[in-house]
């Protein structure tokens, strides 16, 4: 073969792989509303960045036929890249080749770019369009699984993995973006599920939909299992781009600075009037986040579950914050199982990647109830007592109303690190409510009184006006400033300024053992 | 006469249901359009007692264990989705309760003063 004919088979064999699973197959990819695999990696990348590795990668399966079969890039595209100029790692399984399915050699490409992210601090991507295992390859399917698992723990915590569900995604599947750290799902495309609707039928005789099991907003708003959802392809993939322009590429870089001429100085008087004088009456708690974040931006992650707290990416001067806050509008901003594991787990990430924390308390307590306590909101509630506590990166706490009990503990108080304490002057810091702590304390009085209702309201209001202010704490030092609301913004952003430098250690340890 | 147990949002009713045609098995030439009305579906509505919630239409149910503490729209009110149709007091907070989606509201199953845990229909919009 001459130098020529070699260049020109190079060029046919790249294009042939190139175009996966033939026309045809892409055709039928684009009716369903998904992009190829190759489109979706060209969307996400800066343009004309990206490169792919093992392209010419193939299949090793003699069983049943499989030796005719030709699976171009083996159903997989790996690769790197840029996003907005940073290096990131992605994989892209190709639906229109043997359905995505995952054999010896398509794990094989994915562990090898898991390996290269790890090494280089890099985030990686991973973008799911599989039929699931290739039954044909047997345990060389299962093991690549397995391997998939084993480096998503290993990199936990290291570098930021990222799943995003185009597609089917069941059985053992699930679980590699189980273990990363944030899911992407695209409504009515992306499905998630240990066992289908057709096995669930077979077995309980229960009739379900695919999208209604496992779907994007079922992951979203039931299970918990999703962080974000998107109505498109397109949209997803900008929320990607997003979320990392907030995190690090590994655990020992900071987070890039967005520098974005808001003022640092900016006092804004609306806050001032945005708790009602009622104090049992609701309000939005994103007006007040809005309020002193850069240009107002926040970035919510899991918006549609439990959504009686708010995790959030914002930015203060620039910088990545991450932002825990009750929502009195949704369940009173109460804690129960399912607001403790997903603040926990935020609070874990941000932690792994040196963000900040900034903890916004408007607190009414846990949630009383039979399924709290059968669903075991001892040790739910428990995790964020032990990701606050295990947490080195900067913690403010700001205190914007109720922040009673345990509740107030498990929201970061000075007693489990908070570098910075700051109280508006609505705050009410108290063990408990004032008509529950009065009966308790002044039960006597109360018992002895002749009137006995006017005496109760009258020792309510004497304890609601000693205790549920923030000064108690703040003459105890558990609070160590009370300040106007209008200067939330240039207070908050002077104390993450201040502990921007903040070293603390643990002992060495194997690891901890949070409670699960 | 045939008795069923028929659960309208977790509330169970024992419901008698009378088969007024002598149809007894269905014929396979049968329209199917006739078939479904003698035979006794699940769906009875009529049967079910009084302050049933209605089925048609979208219930929204209590987040958390609470009482009703104001009901600010009617039955038959115009809602939107968004719009607080009654304050729930619970945690010692008036949480607002509000429309899932656009439409009228059909049904208030749960009064003022009334007591309510998760999961309770509070009210239907149709």
């Amino acid at each position: 073969m001459s130098t020529r004919a070699k260049l020109e088979y190079l060029r046919e064999k790249s294009q042939e792989i190139e175009l996966g699973g033939g026309c045809k197959a892409v055709e039928k990819q684009h009716e369903r509303g998904k992009y190829t695999a190759r489109e979706r990696l060209r969307m996400l990348f800066d343009e004309d960045t990206f490169s792919e590795l093992d392209k010419f990668v193939k299949h090793r399966c003699v069983n049943f036929g499989m030796e005719k079969m030709e699976a171009p890039g083996e159903g997989v595209v790996t690769g790197y890249g840029t996003i907005d100029g940073r290096l990131v790692y992605a994989f892209a399984q190709d639906f229109t080749v043997v359905g995505g399915s995952l054999g010896e050699m398509h794990a094989k490409k994915i562990c090898k770019l898991l390996d290269l992210a790890l090494k280089m601090g890099a985030p990686c991507i991973g973008l799911n369009d599989s039929g699931g295992a290739r039954i044909q390859e047997a345990v060389d399917a299962l093991s690549g699984y397995g391997e998939i698992f084993y480096r998503n723990t290993i990199s936990s915590g290291v570098i930021p993995q990222i799943s995003v569900i185009m597609g089917p995604c069941a059985g053992g599947a699930v679980y590699s973006p189980a273990l990363t750290d944030f899911i992407f799902m695209v409504k009515n495309t992306s499905q998630m599920f240990i066992t289908g609707p057709q096995v669930i039928k077979a077995v309980t005789g229960e009739e379900v939909s695919a999208e209604k099991l496992g779907g994007a907003m079922t992951h979203n708003s039931v299970s918990g299992v999703a962080h974000f959802v998107a109505d498109n392809e397109e949209e997803c993939i900008a929320q990607i781009r997003s979320l990392l322009s907030y995190i690090p590429n590994n655990n020992l870089e900071e987070s890039p600075v967005y520098e974005n001429g808001d003022d640092t100085e900016r006092q804004d008087e609306t806050l001032n009037d945005l708790v009602p004088d009622n104090p049992n009456a609701p309000y939005d708690i994103k007006e007040v986040i809005e309020k002193f974040a850069d240009n107002g931006e926040i970035f919510e992650v899991q918006p549609y579950y439990a959504q009686n707290i708010i995790t959030a990416f914002i930015r203060l001067n620039g910088r990545s914050i991450a932002v825990i806050a009750n929502q009195p509008k949704f369940m009173a901003g109460c804690i129960d199982i399912n607001a403790s594991d997903k603040s926990a787990r935020f609070i874990r990430f941000c932690d792994a990647f040196n963000i900040p924390l900034l903890n916004v308390v408007d607190v009414p307590g846990s949630l009383p109830g039979t399924n709290q306590e059968f669903g075991g909101i001892i040790r739910h509630g428990a995790k964020m007592l032990y990701a606050y506590s295990e947490a080195t990166v900067p913690k403010v706490t700001l205190v914007v109303r109720k922040a009673y009990g345990g509740a107030y503990l498990a929201m970061c108080s000075r007693d489990l690190g908070a570098d910075q304490v700051i109280a508006w002057p609505t705050a009410e810091i108290a063990v408990m409510g004032a008509s529950g702590a009065a009966n308790i304390i002044f039960r006597k009085e109360i018992e002895s009184a002749e009137n006995k209702e006017a005496k109760r309201g009258e020792v309510i209001k004497q304890y609601e006006e000693r205790f549920a202010t923030p000064y108690v704490a703040a003459e105890r030092g558990f609070v160590d400033m009370v300040i106007e609301p209008a200067v939330t913004r240039p207070v908050l952003i002077n104390a993450f300024e201040m502990l921007a430098t903040k070293r603390e250690t643990r002992p060495v340890k194997k690891h901890g053992n949070i409670p699960l | 006469m045939r008795k069923f147990n028929i659960t309208v949002n977790g509330k169970t009713y024992e419901v008698e249901v009378e088969e007024i045609g002598g149809v007894s098995a269905p014929s396979r030439s049968a329209a199917p359009m006739a078939n479904s009305k003698t035979a006794p579906v699940p769906e009875a509505a009529p049967a079910a007692p009084k302050d049933a919630p209605v089925t048609s239409g979208d219930s929204v149910t209590a987040p958390m264990p609470g009482k009703v503490f104001k009901v600010l729209k009617g039955e038959g009110s115009v809602v939107k989705s968004g719009d607080v149709v009654m304050i729930l007091e619970a945690m010692k907070m008036e949480n607002e309760i509000t429309a899932s989606v656009d439409g009228t509201v059909k049904q208030i199953t749960a009064k003022e003063g009334v007591s309510v845990n998760p999961g309770d229909v509070l009210f239907v919009i149709g």
